[in-house]
C-alpha cells in the first residue's frame, strides 16, 4: 500500500470562464478520515467531481494509489476501489433497493457471496430490509440516503467520497448517517468527506481543509482546526448563513 | 373475413411494435431520437434478400439480417451519437441521425434501384396453410407472429432480469449516478443501439418475407409510423410501444376491412395526436422525472 491512497496535486477545473478549482493540493492517506469543509461555491462537489474524472482538470493532476487518474472513465474508478456518494446521492430512482444494491456489488469482485453481504447491509439498516423491493425513488431523502451508505457496505470500497451526507436530513437522519460513517472510519475505510456543516466534519475526520474560492485556506488536524478562531472568518468567506 | 383482417392486424402490429421497441430502447437510454432507425429497418429487407438469394435459409438469414444491421446501429451511435453527450445535443444528433437515414436510403436506391426488389422465397411458403374458425392462417403468417411474440418476451427477459438489462435500465434512469456505480455507460449506450437495430433489421426482414418485395421507401413510411406508435405507448416505455404497435395494427387492419382503404394510413398520426391531447405522456407514460426533463 503506497503512503497516499489519493493525492490531489495543484488542481484546476473550469467550467468555461468560471474558475472553480484554482490550484489545490489535498491528500488522502489509507485508513485516514479526511473532511473538505468551505461555504457555497467553494469547489468542493467540483473537487469530488474530478477525482471520479466526471469533470476534467484544466492543470495539476490527480493520483490514486501513486497512478494517474489519465482519462479513465468513472466507471473504471468505480472499478478500481473509488465510491463516490454524489451530491443528491445518486442513488437510481426508477430501480428497486435490491437492484441498487446488486449494481454496487457487482462493481468490483467481492470477498463475501451477494447473499451474506446483503445479510450484513440489512442487519446494518432495518429499513431497506422492509422495502428492499420498493423502488428507491419513492423512498424518503433519509432512506435514500441510507441505500446510499449502504453501498459502501456491500463491497466495501477501497476510499469513499462523499459529497454532503447530512444535505436535507432531519437532525436525527444526521446522527444515524454519521453513526453508521464512524463505522467505515472505523473499520479502516479510507474517506473524503465533503461538509459544510463544520461542527460535524471536524468531529468526524482525523484531518480537514478548508476551502475557499477553489484554493485550500488551511488545512491540519480536525482537533487544532476546530479550536482556531481564524477559521470561521475563512470559512464564512462569503456566506453568512453557513454558521 | 373480419377474423383475417384482426390476423393481418395483429402481425402488421407486432412488425411496428418491434421497430417501435428500438425506437423507445434508444430514446430511454440516451433521451435522443434515432431517425436513422426506420432506415436501419428499411435496409434490413434487402440485406435479408440478399441472404436468400446467396442460398441461406431463412433462419440463417435472420442472424445474418440481426448481425448486419446491429452493426448499422454501431455506426450510427458512432456518427450521430457519440459526440452528444446530456442534453445539449440533443436536437443535434437527432438531426444527425436524420441525415444518416436519408443517406442510407440514397445508398440503398443507387444499388438496387429505386423499385422494389422480390425476395426469392418458395411460393409455398406464403400460400400453404390451414383455416381456423373462419381465418385463412399461412404458415408464413404464423411464423412471423410466432418469432416476433418470442422477441418481445426475449427483449422483456432481457431487459428485466440479466445483468445488461440492469446495466441498461441504469443509464436510462442516470448516466452519470450509473457511471459512478461502475457501469460503462458508453458500451451500454452501444449495446443498446446494436439490440435496437438488430430488432429494426429483422421487422424489415419479416415485412419483405410477408409482403414480398423490399422497398426503399418503406422507412419513411412504414418505419416513421413506429416513432409515432411510441408516442401513443408513451417514450421509452417498453410496454407502451409493444401495445401500442397492436393497437395500430388492428386499427388498420379493421380500417381496411371497413374500406377506409387508404385513410388507414393516416389513422396512426390521428391516433397520436389525439392520445398526446388527452395524455401528453402517452398511454403508459409516467408524468414524472423523464417529462420533467425532456
Ligand atoms: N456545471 C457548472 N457550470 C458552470 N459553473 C459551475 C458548474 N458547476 C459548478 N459551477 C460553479 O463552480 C463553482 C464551484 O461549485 P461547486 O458546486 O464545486 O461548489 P460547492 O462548494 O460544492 O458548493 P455547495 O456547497 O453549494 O454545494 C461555483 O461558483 C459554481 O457556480
Ligand atoms: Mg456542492
Amino acid at each position: 500500500m503506497p503512503e497516499t491512497l489519493l493525492q490531489v496535486q495543484d488542481l484546476a477545473v473550469s467550467y468555461g470562464p468560471i474558475q472553480a478549482l484554482r490550484g489545490c493540493s489535498i491528500e488522502v492517506r489509507p485508513r485516514e478520515a479526511v473532511a473538505v469543509i468551505g461555504a457555497n461555491g467553494a469547489g468542493k462537489t467540483t473537487l469530488l467531481k474530478a477525482l471520479s474524472n466526471l469533470v476534467p482538470a484544466k492543470s495539476g493532476q490527480v493520483l490514486f494509489r501513486g497512478e494517474p487518474l489519465g482519462t479513465r472513465g468513472p466507471h473504471r474508478l468505480a472499478r478500481d476501489g473509488m465510491l463516490h456518494i454524489p451530491e443528491g446521492r445518486g442513488v437510481l430512482g426508477t430501480m428497486s433497493v435490491l437492484e441498487n444494491l446488486r449494481l454496487s456489488y457487482d462493481i468490483r469482485p467481492a470477498k463475501l457471496s451477494f447473499a451474506v453481504a446483503l445479510e450484513e447491509v440489512f442487519a446494518c439498516f432495518p429499513r431497506l430490509s422492509e422495502r428492499r423491493t420498493q423502488k428507491a425513488g419513492s423512498m424518503s431523502g433519509g432512506e435514500q440516503q441510507m441505500l446510499a451508505l449502504a453501498r459502501a457496505l456491500i463491497n466495501p470500497p477501497d476510499v469513499l467520497l462523499l459529497d454532503e451526507p447530512s444535505l436535507g436530513l432531519s437532525p436525527r437522519m444526521v446522527k444515524e448517517a454519521y453513526r453508521i460513517l464512524r463505522m467505515f472510519r472505523d473499520r479502516g475505510m479510507a474517506i473524503l468527506l465533503i461538509e459544510q456543516n463544520v461542527h460535524i466534519a471536524l468531529g468526524f475526520a482525523h484531518r480537514g481543509y478548508v476551502l475557499r474560492q477553489g484554493q485550500v485556506m488551511m488545512q491540519g488536524a480536525c482537533s487544532d482546526l476546530g479550536s482556531d478562531p481564524d477559521i470561521l472568518k475563512h470559512y464564512l468567506g462569503t456566506s453568512v448563513e453557513a454558521a | 373475413m373480419v377474423g383475417d383482417q384482426i390476423i393481418n392486424g395483429i402481425i402488421l402490429g407486432s412488425m411496428y411494435a418491434l421497430i417501435a421497441l428500438g425506437y423507445t430502447l434508444v430514446f430511454g437510454v440516451l433521451d435522443k431520437l434515432n431517425f436513422a432507425h426506420s432506415e436501419v429497418f428499411m435496409a434490413g429487407g434487402y440485406v435479408g434478400l440478399s441472404w436468400i438469394a446467396l442460398g441461406a435459409p431463412v433462419w440463417l438469414a435472420i442472424i445474418g439480417v440481426a448481425a448486419v444491421a446491429g452493426i448499422m446501429g454501431l455506426a450510427v451511435e458512432l456518427i450521430s451519437f457519440r459526440k452528444f453527450k446530456g442534453s445539449d445535443g440533443q436536437i443535434t444528433a437527432s438531426l444527425s441521425s436524420l441525415a444518416v437515414g436519408i443517406v442510407m436510403i440514397d445508398l440503398v436506391q443507387k444499388y438496387w434501384g429505386s423499385e422494389p426488389i422480390a425476395i426469392s422465397l418458395p411460393v409455398a411458403l406464403r400460400t400453404a396453410g390451414f383455416t381456423l374458425g373462419g381465418m385463412t392462417l399461412t404458415w408464413l403468417k404464423v411464423g412471423i407472429l410466432g418469432f416476433t411474440l418470442i422477441l418481445m418476451i426475449g427483449l422483456q427477459v432481457l431487459v428485466q432480469k440479466t445483468a445488461l438489462g440492469r446495466n441498461i435500465r441504469a443509464v436510462a434512469d442516470n448516466p452519470a449516478s450509473a457511471s459512478l456505480l461502475g457501469v460503462d455507460v458508453k458500451r451500454v449506450n452501444q449495446q443498446t443501439f446494436f439490440i435496437a437495430s438488430a430488432l429494426a433489421g429483422i421487422a424489415g426482414l419479416l415485412l419483405t418475407m410477408r409482403t414480398g418485395f423490399a422497398s426503399s421507401d418503406i422507412g419513411l413510411g412504414f418505419g416513421l409510423k413506429a416513432l409515432a406508435i411510441m408516442g401513443i405507448g408513451g417514450m421509452g416505455d417498453l410496454r407502451g410501444a409493444v401495445i401500442g404497435g397492436l393497437v395500430v395494427g388492428l386499427c388498420e387492419g379493421l380500417g381496411f376491412q371497413f374500406g377506409f382503404g387508404r385513410l388507414a394510413d393516416i389513422m396512426v398520426w390521428v391516433l397520436m395526436i389525439f392520445v398526446l391531447v388527452v395524455r401528453p405522456a402517452g398511454l403508459f407514460g409516467n408524468a414524472t422525472a423523464r417529462d420533467v426533463r425532456a
